[in-house]
């Protein structure tokens, strides 16, 4: 009885989960000018909209740069933090450990009001500057914990093993180290672009003219539209992110320290 | 000459607490050394100072002749093995025992051909292409092994290299790892906690104590002579009682067992004792006998438990001077709980410390 009971509680669940993508996703191909449902007709008008729309082409290519070059720079930068963190226990390592989560307890949109604050204060930045280091900032703490994880499931004394084989400190770290992390930084890095893939709050205050992020400008194309474009997108969006996921699991098993 | 001298090693974590003091051990070539103690009692501290992983406060190491005191652990000439195995995940059981000589820059024909034997030695030719995570617990240890000893190390270290493996794996293990370093001839310190496992193993046995040497010597005189309460303990002598000196001599020395004199073998590192003297007397379970409290002039005594061992019976025994443990043969004469019984002493394998 009770498997029954979850089994029911679990597809009531999963239809409120998946229930509005689902929606989306029929009425990105419905040929009504206004997004409605149940959709009427069959169109691909709406996805070929969203690549004649130089608004979205253009606000994709900044998020995509955006994602790879923070991504990658807050993995280089997270790297000897957690192996600091995992290898070595120092005075304050606990709270160094607090410190690096700290961006994600704190709620998005006080750190893009305080990021704007304080480029503000830095003077005249380029935008593309301030979204990148806005973006890296977010992404380090996670860069951190989740390269960590897959360190501390690597049995510290495999470098004692190397050196005593005859390898120095840091060829054991590149032999012997590195290749064991392979997943975590994979994992890291996926997790990584998502979240500045789809990040809203702080890229909405460090926006400015003709810098704009995906989801900024379909938040703003909203504001004006209320085409099924808009669906035609997000079903492009979540095809984008499952296949990059399922690649990401394929190729490395990244799952296990997400 | 020594084919390995630890001279005088001292190594603190802390100030004025020394996880190793003026300790000092010399290793014959292709001898097997036990390092055997309870947790910090400064073995694996010992083992790796010798591998280089800790820079003493004082003393030296010399292998063959070379001071290795301040040489970096990398270029130290030494296996290794864990008691976590850390085999290397992501490389096969060849790659892995291959590393140190790949490390040394051996030719490639060279590096198969004694990875192939090295593999031969330990039984494992055919896993080669697996992973670690594909092997068993044993065939694991057996992996690390291969990879310690294919680089003919001068010295082998294993730090506690059974810990992880079944009961009677553990007995399998330690037969081959004995067999093969007498094969190699290879000089070896072996850390363990487990007196039975030390003295199987060893050559020779160093019983140590919170960072210093209590007694050094082979398994049977350590056994059979421990100088030190805490030698006899630690070796499983089931029990102990406080006795006064009644007189004593170059070889034996008499006590008061409850109204029984008794002579013993003892061993002081205070000099002879004189009468009235606090010696503390050790013997096995299987030292003493119990015959029926009619029929004998022993030490008498009520049984308060027994215990079935197949083929041994363990009572349980008070007497005026404490309660001891004792085997009997299960065959014989058997005794209930309350049963008046009387002890009597073999004391010829009894044991008197005064400290």
């Amino acid at each position: 009885m009770v498997s029954r009971w979850m089994y029911v509680s679990l597809v009531i669940l999963y239809s409120f989960l998946l229930g509005p993508f689902v929606i989306i996703f029929m009425a990105s191909f419905g040929a009504n000018a206004n997004l409605a449902f149940p959709p009427q007709g069959f169109t691909l008008d709406w996805f070929a909209n969203v690549f004649e729309t130089s608004q979205f082409v253009d606000s994709f290519w900044i998020s995509l740069q955006l994602g790879l070059s923070s991504t990658i720079v807050s993995l280089v930068m997270g790297m000897p933090v957690a192996y600091a963190l995992v290898r070595f226990q120092f005075s304050g390592s606990g709270m160094v450990e607090t410190v690096f989560s700290a961006p994600i307890l704190v709620p998005g949109l006080v750190m893009g009001f305080a990021m704007l604050n304080f480029f503000v204060l830095l003077g005249d930045m380029h935008v593309m500057t301030t979204l990148f280091i806005g973006h890296t900032a977010i992404l380090f703490p996670y860069s951190v914990r989740v390269i960590s994880a897959s360190l501390r499931n690597l049995d510290p004394y495999v470098e004692d093993a190397a050196v005593s084989l005859g390898a120095n400190r840091l060829r054991g770290f590149l032999l012997v180290v590195l290749p064991n992390m392979q997943a975590g930084i994979a994992a890291a890095f996926v997790l990584g672009f998502i979240t500045s893939f789809n990040n809203v709050p702080v890229s909405l205050f460090l926006s400015g003219p003709g810098v704009t992020t995906l989801p900024v400008s379909m938040l703003s194309y909203l504001e004006y539209y209320f085409d099924p474009t808009i669906a035609a997108l997000s079903t492009l969006l979540v095809i984008f992110t499952v296949v990059l996921v399922q690649t990401a699991e394929r190729l490395l098993g990244v799952s296990q320290f997400v | 000459m020594p084919h390995l001298e630890i001279d005088d090693l001292t190594v603190s974590y802390e100030k004025d607490k020394p996880a190793l003091a003026r300790f000092s051990l010399d290793v014959g070539q292709g001898e097997l050394v036990s390092l055997l103690g309870p947790s910090g009692c400064g073995k694996t501290t010992t083992l790796r100072s010798v591998a280089g992983f800790i820079q003493p406060d004082a003393g030296r190491i010399v292998i063959d002749g070379r001071d290795y005191t301040r040489l970096p652990p990398n270029q130290r000439d030494i296996g290794l093995v864990f008691q976590s195995y850390a085999l290397f995940p992501h490389l096969t059981v060849f790659n892995n025992v291959a590393f140190g000589l790949r490390m040394r820059r051996a030719p490639r024909k060279v590096v198969h051909a004694r990875v192939t034997y090295a593999l031969r030695m330990v039984g494992l030719e055919a896993f080669a292409d697996r992973r670690p995570a594909q092997l068993s617990g044993g065939q694991q240890q057996r992996v690390a092994l291969a990879r310690a000893t294919v680089i003919e190390p001068q010295v082998l270290l294993l730090d506690e290299p059974l810990s992880n493996l079944d009961a009677r794996l553990r007995v399998d293990m330690r037969q081959e790892i004995r067999r093969l370093q007498q094969q190699l001839g290879i000089t070896t310190l072996y850390v363990t906690h487990d007196q039975v496992e030390a003295m199987s193993i060893s050559d020779r046995v160093v019983v140590m104590n919170e960072g210093k040497i209590e007694q050094i010597g082979a398994p049977e005189s350590i056994f059979a002579a421990p100088e030190t309460v805490f030698v006899a303990d630690f070796m499983g002598f089931d029990n102990h009682f406080s006795a006064a000196v009644e007189s004593a001599q170059a070889d034996k020395l008499t006590v008061n067992w409850g109204g029984v004199p008794i002579e013993l073998h003892w061993h002081s590192k205070v000099g002879a004792p004189h009468r009235g003297a606090r010696a503390e007397v050790f013997f096995r379970a299987d030292n003493a006998s119990l015959s029926a409290a009619a029929d004998a002039k022993g030490l008498s005594g009520q049984v308060i438990l027994h215990t079935f061992h197949g083929n041994e019976v363990r009572y349980l025994v008070e007497t005026e001077v404490g309660e001891f443990g004792i085997l009997q043969d299960s065959a014989g004469q058997r005794f209930e709980n309350g049963a008046e019984v009387s002890v009597q002493a073999q004391t010829q394998k009894w044991i008197a410390i005064i400290e």
